[in-house]
């Protein structure tokens, strides 16, 4: 069965160019979300397996989503993403419980299946 | 000669002259007694005080002590007025004859700065006014010289009330009380300043204390004995004495006065010492004014280089990265579907366009090359265009013009223009630049609503900042309903 995604980005465009990529790539897009409250509260009602999270959100940045979803009960597997480089963030992805980092220039279904199997 | 110093030999020369009159009218008088020393004082007394008062009054203009010496001087002479035959001349005499003890009062607690600043001092001067001038007043009214024991061959009363003889006993009993308190209430004040002052201070008060004190005292023990009769050589003794005291006191207020640097120097320092602090506000004041807008413009240029990397972030990198994924996409289609490869490539291709349109309007916002190549009146123009409200240049100037200069006039007028479009609800703005007297005035008005805030909102005060930074200034009018007019004023040599 196809796995289950929620797309957090505050930009329309890219949240369109991302969900057409991943659907060809054979995973079902199951809602999306502009910002870090309405993304938590759309994992607690979809209960997605997967978040495609961006880092810089309008209201709280991605790696406090992350924290906030690993504490959901059958939390989804998270993968942060930006168009920034890794290490503009410093340790903050190391630290953070999210599966991995993806740059947006990078992402694709192949890179998003290494991380998440 | 200045008007002040002519007045002042006028005044002397009149001195002079009552002094000629007094020595007449007491050299004829039938009663006056003993009249070599009446005339003594008189001269001694009011000379000195007339002509020292007038020339401290000539050196020290801004101070009372030379005018109030010069009227205890000329208020002498009353006491030559009551050896005059003439009960008319005599009866003013007698009104006026306890006058120069009431000035010397004043003299001395107020000395030597010339101003009474303490109630005490207030308290001690009214008194000695009140007994010397009203009080005087009711008791010449009620006295019969005729009848006095001294005033043998003195002319009558002309105003006399008479039948009241207890009134004008009571009046002089209220008189010596009054004086008697204000005198001690001076000599207390002198004692009290001499206590408080510095070595310095003190070589300005001892010769107008010690004399002063001592005529004080004099004066004192003669309003005493002569309340609870006293022999008559007592009576000649203090006489000279205070003949010799009063002639000396004048000298003692004058020497104290020209060693005081306060009699000057304190008018002078404190406009001194206030122009100063005024200066120091308004040099404090700037300097935190140049403090903010230096900060301001720091703060300014980190704020743009936020809204530079946000506004590349959000906008070109965005599109640039929705664009590699349509692309990777179009990529992985092309064996399997051509027809939907080719779709996304033209999506794609629509994407780069826009991006390429963003990025242009984006670097034209940091800077203008029009304005660089081609100068104000050109760049103008293509702000004109742009502009969603019709603008009018009335004004542009064809030279160039620094390029500090040419730069803030024109983000002046793109700010303003963009301001228009936002708020104004204008159907016209007028944009005239012109370069007049070494100034670039850069003026950018509208048709529209008014009543703007020019402290609302950064793009106006980062603007001024700028402005401000080329020595110039920005001004905002904006009546509700009479639109809306920016105006930069820039240096521009």
């Amino acid at each position: 069965m196809a796995k289950s995604v929620l797309i957090v980005d505050d930009h329309p465009g890219f949240r369109a160019s991302a969900r057409r990529m991943l659907e060809a790539s054979g995973y079902a897009v199951v809602g999306e979300a502009a910002d870090g409250e309405a993304a938590i509260a759309a994992a607690g009602a979809l209960g997605p397996d997967l978040v495609l999270l961006d880092v810089q959100l309008p209201d709280l940045d991605g790696f406090a989503v992350a924290a906030r979803l690993q504490g959901l009960e059958g939390a989804p597997a998270v993968v942060l993403t930006s168009s920034r480089d890794r290490a503009d963030f410093g340790d903050a992805v190391a630290e953070s419980p999210a599966r991995g980092f993806i740059a947006k220039a990078e992402l694709s279904g192949r890179a998003l299946a290494e991380l998440v199997g | 000669m200045s008007g002040l110093r002519r007045a002042l030999v006028a005044l002397g020369v009149l001195a002079f002259l009552l002094g000629i009159l007094s020595a007449a009218l007491v050299m004829t008088s039938d009663h006056a007694s003993p009249r070599g020393l009446l005339l003594a004082l008189v001269l001694a007394a009011g000379w000195s005080f007339a002509f020292t008062g007038l020339y401290a009054w000539d050196r020290r203009p801004g101070n009372s002590i030379g005018p109030l010496m010069t009227a205890a001087g000329f208020t002498w002479f009353f006491q030559a007025l009551t050896a005059s035959n003439n009960a008319w001349v005599f009866a003013i005499g007698i009104l006026g004859q306890t006058l120069p003890f009431a000035i010397l009062v004043h003299l001395l607690v107020s000395f030597p700065s010339g101003r009474l600043r303490t109630r005490l001092q207030i308290v001690a001067v009214s008194l000695a006014y009140l007994a010397t001038g009203p009080l005087q007043l009711v008791w010449a009214l009620f006295t019969d010289p005729t009848a006095q024991a001294d005033c043998d061959g003195c002319p009558e009363n002309p105003v006399l009330i008479g039948g009241a003889e207890g009134v004008a006993e009571a009046v002089s009993a209220v008189q010596v009380l009054g004086g008697c308190a204000s005198i001690a209430i001076a000599i207390w004040i002198l004692y009290r300043n001499w206590r408080r002052s510095s070595a310095t201070e003190r070589r300005v008060l001892t010769p107008v204390l010690a004399t002063g004190g001592t005529a004080f005292t004099i004066l004192l023990m003669q309003l005493i004995v002569g309340e609870l009769g006293a022999s008559e050589a007592f009576k000649q003794v203090t006489f000279i004495a205070s003949v010799a005291i009063f002639a000396c006191l004048p000298f003692a207020f004058l020497l104290g006065l020209l060693r005081s640097r306060i009699g000057r120097a304190d008018e002078e320092t404190s406009a001194l010492s206030a122009e100063n602090q005024q200066l120091t506000a308004e040099l404090e004041a700037k300097v935190a004014e140049l403090r903010a807008s230096r900060h301001r413009i720091v703060e300014a240029g980190y704020a743009e280089r936020r809204r530079v990397e946000r506004d590349l972030h959000d906008g070109a990198q965005q599109r640039l990265m929705a664009l590699t994924m349509t692309l990777r996409l179009a990529r992985e289609r092309l064996d399997a579907d051509p027809a939907a490869a080719a779709e996304l490539l033209d999506e794609a291709m629509e994407e780069l366009g826009a991006a390429t349109a963003e990025l242009r309007e984006f670097a034209r916002g940091i800077h203008p090359v029009v304005l660089s190549d081609r100068g104000l009146a050109a760049a103008l123009g293509g702000l004109a265009e742009r502009s969603p409200v019709p603008v009018e240049i009335a004004a542009a100037p064809d030279e160039r013009l620094p390029t500090p200069v040419e730069s803030a006039a024109y983000f002046v007028v793109a700010e303003s223009l963009t301001n228009v479009a936002r708020y104004a609800g204008a159907e016209l703005a007028t944009v005239r630049v012109e370069r007049r007297d070494g100034t670039l005035e850069v003026e950018v008005s509208d048709n529209g609503a008014g009543g703007a805030d020019p402290d609302a909102g950064t793009g106006l005060r980062g603007l001024a900042d700028r402005v401000a930074a080329l020595d110039g200034s920005l001004s905002v009018r904006s009546e509700a309903g009479k639109g809306t007019t920016v105006e930069a004023l820039i240096p521009c040599g």
